[in-house]
Parts: structure tokens; sequence; C-alpha cells
């Protein structure tokens, strides 16, 4: 090959294993990556340079390096590009890349280089592939990714040895979910500490302990999980055993999701618990948005008339839910459920004030939208029309109301989510719940009813 | 008053919006379905609504067949044909459960239906009848046509991909590559592949040639996240479409905004300015020229974002720039 010497004197990173054609972009690599301040994105020159930023302009304090390595992660050791390495790890380093170093030369020589190319922020970033755990190592002491800033031991397997299975050109075994074997751009090491805890190798998902650890070391580290980048690494870090799904986007910043992920595998019915940096904008439930919301009871299959009204005087949240319902119905049908409503409203003034006043907003707002309702079906029927193909049938009324009505209640596919029977539902009126203040509302309430219900018997 | 390269269509469905979906062959016409229950055909060059129809629940998708021919269905479990000529309707059949995704297959001219009966049924626009019900392993929640396969994705993550010329069993049944419940699944226009999408924020682009050299191009990528607070919020990924001839996509989201990408050359082409709700449903004309986006609160959070309810359908007409690989 005659590149063993250009291999032996490349800069290498301390932080996280990574090997680089040469100290300047190393040094931009460790201040982007390592010494970045995840509040301001400011790019500070050590480690210890940056725990004092942090320290001095935010007040945060940060004890591990981002996107270290968990036995890498010491902030104290004031490293700049490849000055201020450990002798030992330095002495380690190159054992190791002289020693396993079987086969695919090139990989590992361009990958570097060529995730450098790729601009952070767009697609490039985000992935979370991380190599699968058939790539694991055996041997490497279960203890040692317990330990962030713990020195590599010297039963340290050579990091290239194992790193060149996942990398190489050829990568069946992570053929699994997600992997993107083509993407360079590993930082050599980012899963040999990890490796060594003891997860069944093949698996790709995650057992419970690594939840557990997961929860733990971001709770750990939510000062600095504040910025997305810190916390995965801390948290990458200090879960070994969680297996990435991406093999090959397996930078540091992959492992936060996929750390939060493991709760959704484990209890299939729901949505994993956030974390305290993270929300998922999801109900808890693994279900579609839209199977929730079609529990909502406006979604309903149309009712007796009965049940309606008394679910009608429910809480306000049903009131406004009926609200849309009512829209939606025939002009009669609405009325005819109003007015029962307000008559129940009536007859219990002080336990179903509140839901008697929800009624008539809704009447009042329903007057309002009634007129551009009523309007859409002849406007569009009488549409001025330039498509030749369309004009003649559309010009005709359109039939809104031909839909035949289904009978059978298969939409119930899952029962509201309030266990009461529909009439046990009037009963219990916010009234009921405030008794303080229902009686105060309840006076006013009463002779405002009178005016504002007219127009429903008119 | 409304600017030339966005505006909103007037008379929009008085409940969310679950699909828009524009005709096979012009930017002038685009079908919404909607949780009002109705069907809305709207004619964007007037900005009128043109006509409508109502299923008796709220319907969650629609498809065109060709330029007068709509297909519907919702939580009501009955597969409508609209015909938009002769202003009739006519009810194709029904699944157990809602029908979730309906898809034209031009490959084999027949509908596809995937319903929360675990069934995706093939019906035959001529007959019309339903000439095949499949059995998919969960829940049906995403659907599309690639080529003469389609693929559905189902709750638990799984993707089955079927083959249309031979249906006698699945051709791949595969894991989704994300870690959390599958939202939207779109075709590769150039039928190489799919673009699935997650409810965590995630969007995975995945090839159907299982050969090695084939699945190493595939990957996944973040989106549609926001910082607040120091809070990461990740949102689902409600919608994808594709540009027909650039096979770039858009992407929307519950944080309400759309995100084109280049899914080739891994890049984000662009974002649009953040809608008052999330992106409900996306759909791209024929010709790439426009885009459809339909915005809705879809109870995803607790509380609407802003504690706006908004359900609006923008039209954005788009340029190369914001759509075309650089």
């Amino acid at each position: 090959m005659g590149r063993k010497k250009k291999k032996q004197s490349r800069p290498w990173c301390w932080y996280c294993n990574r090997e680089f054609e040469d100290e300047k972009i190393l040094i931009q690599h460790q201040k982007a990556k390592h010494f970045k301040c995840h509040i301001c994105h400011k790019k500070l020159y050590t480690g210890p340079g940056l725990s004092i930023h942090c320290m001095q302009v935010h007040k945060e304090a940060i004890d591990k390096v981002p996107n270290s390595l968990p036995n890498r992660s010491n902030i104290e050791i004031e490293i700049y590009g490849m000055e201020g390495i450990p002798p030992n790890d330095a002495k380690e380093h190159e054992r190791q890349r002289n020693g396993g170093r079987p086969g695919s030369p090139s990989s590992g020589e361009d990958e570097p280089v060529r995730k450098k190319a790729k601009p952070e922020g767009l697609l490039g970033s985000a992935p979370g592939a991380m190599p699968t755990g058939s790539n694991m190592m055996p041997g490497v002491m279960p203890g040692m990714a317990a330990h962030p800033g713990m020195p590599p031991m010297g039963s340290f397997p050579p990091p290239m040895h194992h790193m060149m299975g996942p990398m190489g050109p050829v990568g069946p075994p992570f053929m699994g979910p997600g992997m993107m074997p083509g993407m360079p751009g590993m930082p050599p090491g980012i899963q040999q500490p990890v490796s060594g805890a003891s997860i069944p190798p093949t698996r790709p998902l995650f057992p419970s302990a690594a939840a557990v650890s997961t929860a733990t070391s971001t709770a750990v580290s939510s000062p600095l999980g504040t910025d997305f980048k810190p916390i995965t690494s801390v948290a990458g870090g200090s879960i070994g055993p969680v297996k990435p799904t991406f093999p090959a986007y397996s930078n540091a910043d992959s492992n936060t999701t996929t750390n939060n992920n493991i709760g959704s595998d484990q209890k299939v019915n729901l949505i994993a618990t956030t974390s305290a940096a993270i929300k998922i904008i999801h109900p808890p439930e693994d279900l579609s948005l839209e199977e929730i919301r079609a529990r909502l009871p406006k979604y309903q299959r149309r009712q007796t008339q009965e049940t309606r009204t008394v679910q009608t005087a429910d809480a306000s949240q049903q009131a406004a839910v009926l609200q849309q319902q009512q829209q939606q119905q025939q002009q009669q049908q609405q009325q005819q459920a109003a007015a029962a409503n307000a008559a129940a409203a009536f007859q219990d003034q002080q336990q179903r004030q509140q839901a008697a006043l929800n009624a008539l907003q809704q009447q009042q707002q329903q007057r309002f939208q009634r007129p551009p309702q009523a309007v859409m079906v002849p406007a569009s029927a009488a549409m001025p029309v330039s498509s030749v193909a369309l004009m003649a049938p559309l010009m005709r009324p359109t039939m809104t109301l031909a839909a035949p009505a289904l009978i059978h209640g298969g939409n119930m596919m899952r029962p509201p989510p309030m266990g009461l029977p529909p009439g046990m539902i009037g009963a219990l009126p916010p009234g009921a719940m405030h008794p303080a203040f229902a009686a105060p509302m309840g006076f006013p309430g009463a002779p405002m009813l009178a005016p504002m219900m007219h127009p429903r018997f008119r | 008053m409304e600017s030339r390269t966005e505006f909103k269509i007037k008379s929009p469905p008085t409940d969310a919006i679950s699909a828009v979906e524009f005709g096979p062959n012009s930017t002038q016409f685009l079908l919404v379905s909607s949780w009002d229950s109705t069907v809305r055909l709207y004619d964007i060059h007037a900005n009128t609504m043109r006509l409508k129809y109502n299923h008796d629940l709220p319907v969650l998708d629609v498809a065109f067949q060709d330029a007068v021919h709509a297909y519907s269905g919702g939580l009501g479990n009955t597969l409508k044909m609209y015909d938009i000529n002769s202003n009739s309707e006519s009810i194709m059949g029904t699944h157990d459960k809602p029908i979730r995704k309906i898809e034209y297959c031009a490959a084999v001219n027949a509908i596809l239906t995937g319903g929360w009966d675990a069934a995706v049924k093939l019906w035959d626009p001529r007959t019309p009848t339903c000439v095949g019900s499949y059995l998919q392993p969960d829940v049906v929640l995403a659907l599309s046509v690639c080529g003469d396969k389609f693929v559905v994705g189902t709750a638990k993550r799984k993707v089955c991909i079927w083959d249309l010329r031979n249906m006698a069993g699945m051709f791949q049944r595969r894991e989704s590559s994300l870690k959390y419940q599958t939202r939207c699944i779109k075709g590769f226009p150039n039928e190489q592949g799919y673009v699935l999408s997650s409810i965590e924020g995630r969007v995975a682009v995945e090839y159907l040639d299982t050969t090695p050299e084939a699945q190493k191009k595939k990957y996944a990528f973040k989106c549609h996240r926001i910082k607040e607070n120091n809070v990461e919020h990740i949102y689902p990924v409600n919608a994808i479409s594709f540009h027909s001839t650039y096979n770039t996509f858009a992407t929307g989201g519950s944080d309400g905004y759309v995100n084109i990408w280049d899914g080739f050359n891994k890049k984000r082409l662009c974002q649009f300015h953040r809608y008052n709700a999330g992106v409900a449903a996306l759909s791209f004309s024929h010709d790439g020229s426009v885009l459809a986006i339909g915005v809705s609160y879809l109870n995803e959070a607790e509380i609407p974002p802003g504690g706006n309810d908004e359900r609006e359908i923008y039209i954005r007409y788009v340029n190369d720039q914001e759509t075309k690989p650089k």
C-alpha cells in the first residue's frame, strides 16, 4: 500500500478517536464537535475553556466534553489538536493502529474528509445511524463503559479492527433496519467502549436496562441537555449497550434519539416518555392521531336524539365538541338538539348552568356560521366555470345530502375514553364539582338565558 | 391582498383536513377530504369550491382515479366513488373498520384501500367491485403505490411490500427503520423506493431492491423539531408528497412547517414559513408547480399551538429553486 507512514502520522482526536488528514482539520473538528458551547454555540479552544465559558457566561456546569467517548469525556484535560494527549493514550492509539489494521485501507482514509463535506443541519446532520449489535467487540470489560473518564486499559482491543467490520465496503451484518452502510464518517471507536456492555449482540433493540440508564444519564446531564448534541454524547457514552439502528451515522448525535426510543420498544402501547430535554408532540398512546381523534364523541355515529341531548348538557369540552358536530348536521336536527338542550338546562339551573351557557355560546356561533354554510352549495353550483369538462355537471346543484345512512356501528372500534355510560355524563356537570362557583354563576345566568334562548324557539 | 405565490382557499372545510389531492393532469382541481365528513372539489385557478359531497362520518382520505372520478372513505368504513361529471356517487363497498388510505394504482387501473381492519382491498373501478382483500399484520396507517408494487405501513412499525402482479403473497416484509409509529409512506416517482415518516420527527429513505448495494443507500434523517425553552419538541411528520419530475419531496409536520428535500443528495432545498397549525396534508400537482398544503390541528398536543385551531388549505406556487436538486 505504501501508505503506512502516512497513516501512522495522521492526527487523531482524543475525544472520539477519529482520524484526520491534518491537524488543522482536527482542530476544526474539536472546536465544532467537542468545544462548542451548547447554549450559544460559541466555539471554544479547549475542554477547560468550554467549562469556564459555560460557568461564567451561562452559569451552567459542564461535566463532560460533548460528543466524546465515555472514557474520554474528561473536561479537565487540556487538549488542543494533538497537544496535551496523555502519553499513555497516545501510545495505546499507536499500538492499536499498528496492530489491528487488516484490510479496507481506503475506508478509514476518506471518512473524515467526506464527513466534513457534509453540511450540518441538513439531511446529513441527523440520522441516528449506528452499528448494530452484531458488530460488537467481545471481550471488552463491561465496566469500562460505565466509567467515563477512565483511561483506556491494556485489554482494550484495537479499535480499527472491529471498526472495519461495520465500515468496510461490504457490510452485510448490519443490513438490519435502517442502516446506511455507505455513509462514511463514523468516528472510529465510538462504539468500542460502548460495545463492552453486556447486551445480546445480535439484537438491535434494547434491553430495559438500557432504558433505565438512559433516563439516568439524561437526567444527570440535563443541564447539558439544553443543547441536543452534548446530551447525546453524554447519554450515548454512558449507555454502552444501546445499539444503533443506523450504523453509518453513528456520530454521537444519533444516540439521543435512539436512547429515547427505548421505552417505545418496551411498552408497545405507549410512546416513549420523553426526557427533560425532549418532548414528542403526540398523545401518549401509540395509536395514530386519526385513531385517537376518531374516538371523540363528535365523530361517533349519529345517535338518538335523547342520548345526544344528555351528552350535550355536559361539560364545556363536550359542548365545544358538540358545537362542531352540530354544524355538520342538518339545521333541523341542530335546532331540535339545541332546544332540548336548552330545556334540559332550564330544568336544573344550579347544576347545568355551565353547560347551558356553553350551549348558548354555541348557538350564537352557529348563527354566525350558518349563513356561509347555506351559501356554499348554491355558490358552488352557480360558479362561473372555465373548464369545459366540468362545466355541465357543475352547473347543476350538488346533491350534498345524498349519502345513504349506514347503520352498523363499525366505527366504535375503541370505546370513548371516559368510563361513564352516556346517561351518567350529564349527571356530573361542572357545577357538581365546583359548587362554590356554580352558585354565584347560576344567579346572573338565569336571566341571561331567556333572551339568549329566544332565537331558538323562533 | 394575497400574494401570487401563496393563497388560502376560500370556503375551506369546517373541521380538520385529512387529505388534499391534485387531479392527475391539471393544476386546476384539488380534492379535499375532511373530518367534517365532506369531500370538496376546488378550482384553485378561480379559488372557488366547485362541488362538495358528504359521507356520514369523517372522511380520512380521497383519491383521483382520473380527472372525473374521485374515491373517498373514512370512519364510515365505506368506499365511495364520485363521478364529477354526472354529480353522482356510488358505493363501492366497505371495510370492517374505518378506511384510512386510498390510492389509485395506474399500473393495474385499480383502487387500493387500507383500513384499520388490517386489510388492504383492491377495487376494480369498471365493475365496480372488490377484487381482493389482503390481510396485513396490523392496522393500516400508511399506503402508497410505487410502480407495480405498493407499500403498506401498519401499526407496530411493520412495513409490507406487495407486488400487484402477484398478489398471492407478500412481496417483502420489513420492519420500519424508524423506531416510532409510522405516519406516512410515499413511493418515489422513479419507483425505486419509498420515503417513510414517523411521529418522531424523522424520515427514512428506503429502497425496494434488497441487494446490499441498493440497501446501502438507505438512510434516515431528523426533521420537524423545534427547540423551545431548552426543550426539543419533536413533531409527527404527517404528510409527504413527491415532485413527480425531480424526485424531490415535501414533508409536512405538526410543527407547522413544510420542508422540501432532495433525497438523493441528502439536502434540504427549502423551508416555508410556519403555518398556524400543523401541516396535516400535502399534495404536489402533477407537474410539480403547485403545492397544496392542508393545515389543521390534529389533537397532537394537549392544546393547539397558540390556542389556534386553524384549518386552512394553502396553495403555493413553487419554483425550481425550491424543488429542483442543486
